[in-house]
């Protein structure tokens, strides 16, 4: 039988601590088969849903079943999930995350096990399933369609955000209150899955270690305005994966202090992630394409380097209130002012709290251009990219181009027209230095 | 003119009347989805307008500012907005009922604001917080709208809106009530004309429309008995005579739905609380969308008849022998929704066809063929 050949999609790392990522995330997969050989709760789980540190609290180990779809894009071995999903009778427009997992989910039951060479050993059966409605719809609905494939509790969370012309006076108490009820909601759950208390000393120890993982995370990306770019954009999708698959754990805060210190080193001393480094690239949103992320080096290779990027570090640190003593309150003030953080910005600006991001980012690290990339089935992270991209046009002139695929499905992906645009791109951009 | 070219003329010429009607001074504030009390609106003497697309009239302009994976029944509206349909609107309300409107709320309200633009965030659980937190937005919607309009809201004058809609929601169950018959004296192409007509009109106006329909319908003579299947629509947005045509000329009954444009923005009452807000806002709440979750409630089949229990009755009253589904492409909680939807309807011995379309009556066609298998194979 011919062995299946490996394609290349990963991109080359600017870091070393980059590198250590990829046993990160087997460790993801591999601790959630040995706490399920040791009786210990596992739950399938969505990123940024403002409960990471409760899991961490209350020993339940989470299973990212969202990352686990980047992961077979990154391996190529996401096909068979998606058609098995398509053929269970799910759209070839839905969420494709969401049909990796769904496939999986119904390839597993159909074989009576996981399927034979699945990425990273494959994801065991959870003991629960926690949804949340933080960040797209496929987030809360995807799980209870799982349950279709197997029998776990699920839970379904809010998490919600005002609008930025909301009256922030007017709104804060009531959302941080349902916020907090959602939580309590949750915690509720969990209690009567794991059959013990939370401890909030734990969840504040758990809190602490978060937020002190997100603070270095965010110093990082403060080192990364220096020129030459000491860090580019593919590394921020590997590390990534500690701040939010390791949240709350001195796992994630050691991996950014060394991090922290190796681009600290590289801004020191100059180094650049290319030696001759022309243009300053901002990825302006959009899941990064799992399947293709070589292209980033593909830039490189023009002298354009991703230096920043408006994805997965969604949230700058917060400062709580002192008056909130309790834990449960924390989190819903901290995801309430997180989510507010360019609100009134937006309001006295442009109207728009991306944009205000975006042009701050702009300034700060001296971009070029800007690249957005349009994922087909996710419309949480793509739609507004045009708007966006139209509205930065009023407040700079700088090059930008909207890349189109798919985070994970392939179908979506064309080399040759992406090298087409790269290509205008790049001219564009030196058209801009020559002028 | 007869009641049936009224209908015809409000279905045909969507928004003159709203028109007019912001002519001579009424603010006409148009929103989207299910989760807006027209009540609400209704008592600042407001006009509410439920916002429509067309399915006629390719997107073009919209395409400019709004990806096409989006909802193209949402794209289809904006681009009307953008080509200065809409501009008869005095307010722009979006709920957060999904992804797509969430977000086209954002680019709509820059690109085409209104005098009054405000979004309702619709919690997506359900659940006694859930309800607590909606009431509390609709409280910042009514803060809003006495801002806009310069006048507090009369707690009276609400209470008279509740019992107005109500009204038309037991007449427009009276309408559906003359489906029950075998065969239907009214088509299901005709009740979807009547139901659209009464999105851009004063709920007073809907009623007397839709009585006169009922007493006209009743002077029909019973059609005689022709064996043709009798399907249960389910689905999003069906604005539009097209699909339900289609299914009807492929020759079936469209005798019942469980769609955003037809039982559920109408099927349930709102409870006459005394506050009034309080049945207003659990009544909203609870709109049967996809987008909505419920807690989980037991095993797998527990669940699914927590889920969609409700549609037994429709089933069984309107003696349905077949689904179709009609989702809207790139409707993600429709799209998670349909395959469990469908497992269930199954299990009570009801086969199911699902089509995803582009809202657009130029792809309707192509679904003939599909529609006349199905129907071939219930009958």
């Amino acid at each position: 039988m011919e062995a299946n050949q490996q394609i290349k999609t990963t991109a080359v790392k600017g870091t070393d601590t980059a590198r250590l990522v990829r046993a990160m995330v087997k460790n993801i997969y591999q601790s959630a088969h040995e706490a399920k050989a040791n009786g210990q709760k596992v739950a399938y789980m969505m990123v940024a849903s403002q409960y990471d540190e409760i899991l961490r609290a209350m020993d339940i180990v989470p299973l990212p079943t969202e990352n686990y779809a980047g992961l077979c894009a990154a391996k190529r071995d996401m096909d068979r999930f998606l058609l098995k999903a398509e053929a269970d009778g799910y759209s070839q427009v839905l969420c494709s995350y969401a049909r990796i997992g769904l496939g999986f989910d119904s390839l597993r039951k159909e074989l009576g096990h996981i399927p034979e060479g699945s990425p990273d050993g494959g994801m065991p059966v959870p003991d629960m399933m926690l949804g949340s409605s933080a960040v797209c719809d496929p987030r809360f609905k995807w799980f209870q369609a799982t349950s279709r494939f197997l029998a776990a509790p699920t839970f379904g969370m809010d998490v919600v955000a005002p609008p930025p012309q909301a009256d922030l006076n007017e709104v804060r108490d009531y959302y941080i209150k349902y916020q907090r009820d959602q939580l309590l909601g949750l915690i509720e759950f969990l209690e009567k899955q794991t059959g013990k208390k939370m401890d909030k000393e734990r969840l504040w120890e758990a809190i602490r270690l978060g937020d002190k993982a997100w603070q270095i995370w965010y110093d990082i990306d403060r080192l990364r305005v220096a020129v030459p770019s000491p860090m580019p954009s593919q590394d921020h999708f590997s590390i990534m994966v500690a701040g939010h698959y390791y949240s709350g754990t001195q796992i994630a805060v050691d991996f950014y202090q060394k991090l922290y210190d190796e681009v600290k080193y590289k801004v020191d001393n100059k180094i650049g992630v290319i030696a001759d480094e022309k243009y300053r690239i901002l990825y302006g949103g959009g899941l990064p394409p799992w399947h293709t992320l070589w292209i980033f080096n593909y830039f490189e290779s023009f002298g354009a380097v991703f230096v920043i990027e408006n994805v997965y570090r969604g949230f700058d640190p917060v400062e709580v209130p002192s008056h909130v003593k309790d834990p449960v309150d924390y989190l819903a003030w901290r995801a309430f002012l997180r989510f507010t953080r360019y609100h009134e910005k937006a309001r006295a600006h442009s109207g728009n709290p991306i944009v205000e991001k975006l042009l701050g980012l702009i300034d700060d690290y001296k971009i070029d251009g800007v690249v957005f990339h349009a994922c087909r089935s996710c419309r949480a992270t793509t739609i507004g990219q045009t708007h966006i991209k139209s509205e930065l046009g009023k407040y700079t002139s700088i090059p930008m181009m909207q890349l189109v695929s798919d985070m994970v499905d392939l179908r979506d992906y064309s080399e040759a027209q992406w090298k087409a645009q790269i290509s205008a791109f790049i001219e564009a951009l030196e058209g801009r230095e020559k002028g | 003119m007869s009641v049936v070219q009224k209908i015809e003329e409000l279905y045909n010429e969507r928004g003159k009347r709203a028109k007019e009607l912001h002519d001579a001074g009424k603010k006409v504030i148009g929103y989207f989805c299910c989760f807006v009390p027209d009540e609400i609106i209704t008592a600042f003497d407001m006009v509410p307008y439920r916002i429509q697309g067309s399915q006629n009239d390719p997107i073009d302009e919209a395409d400019a500012l709004l990806e096409p994976m989006a909802c193209p029944f949402a794209r289809s509206c904006f681009n009307m907005a953008l080509k200065g349909e809409y501009d008869f609107l005095d307010g722009f309300v979006a709920p957060h009922s999904c992804d797509t409107i969430e977000r086209m709320y954002h680019i709509w309200r820059s690109n085409k604001p209104s005098p009054f633009n405000h979004m309702i965030n619709v919690p997506h659980m359900m659940g006694p917080s859930s309800d607590v937190f909606y009431r509390k937005e609709l409280d910042y919607f009514i803060k809003r709208l006495e801002e806009f309009s310069g006048t507090k809201l009369d707690q009276n004058k609400l209470r008279d809106a509740v019992k107005l809609y109500n009204r038309r929601r037991a007449l427009l169950r009276e309408l559906y009530d003359l489906r029950k018959e075998n065969p239907p004296r009214v088509s299901g192409t005709e009740i979807t004309k009547v139901l659209v007509a009464g999105m851009g009109i004063p709920a007073l106006e809907h009623i007397e429309l839709v009585q006169d329909y009922i007493d006209e319908i009743k002077g029909r003579p019973a059609p005689k008995a022709d064996g043709l299947p009798r399907i249960f629509l389910w689905g999003n947005e069906i604005d539009d005579i097209a699909f339900i045509r289609l299914v009807e000329e492929c020759g079936a009954h469209a005798v019942m739905d469980d769609l955003c444009t037809g039982t559920r923005f109408f099927w349930e009452d709102v409870s006459e609380t005394n506050d009034p807000l309080d049945g207003i806002a659990k009544r909203y709440i609870c709109t049967h969308c996809p987008r909505s979750l419920k807690p989980q409630d037991g095993n797998r089949q527990e669940d699914l008849e927590s889920r969609f229990g409700y549609m037994k009755e429709f089933i069984s009253q309107w003696q349905a022998n077949g689904v179709i589904f009609y989702i809207v492409r790139y409707c993600d909680t429709c799209e998670l929704e349909g395959p469990d939807l469908r497992e269930y309807l199954n299990s009570l011995k009801l086969p199911v066809l699902m089509i995803e379309d582009d809202y657009s009556t130029s792809t309707i066609g192509q679904l003939r063929t599909r529609i006349q298998a199905f129907l071939e194979m219930i009958s």
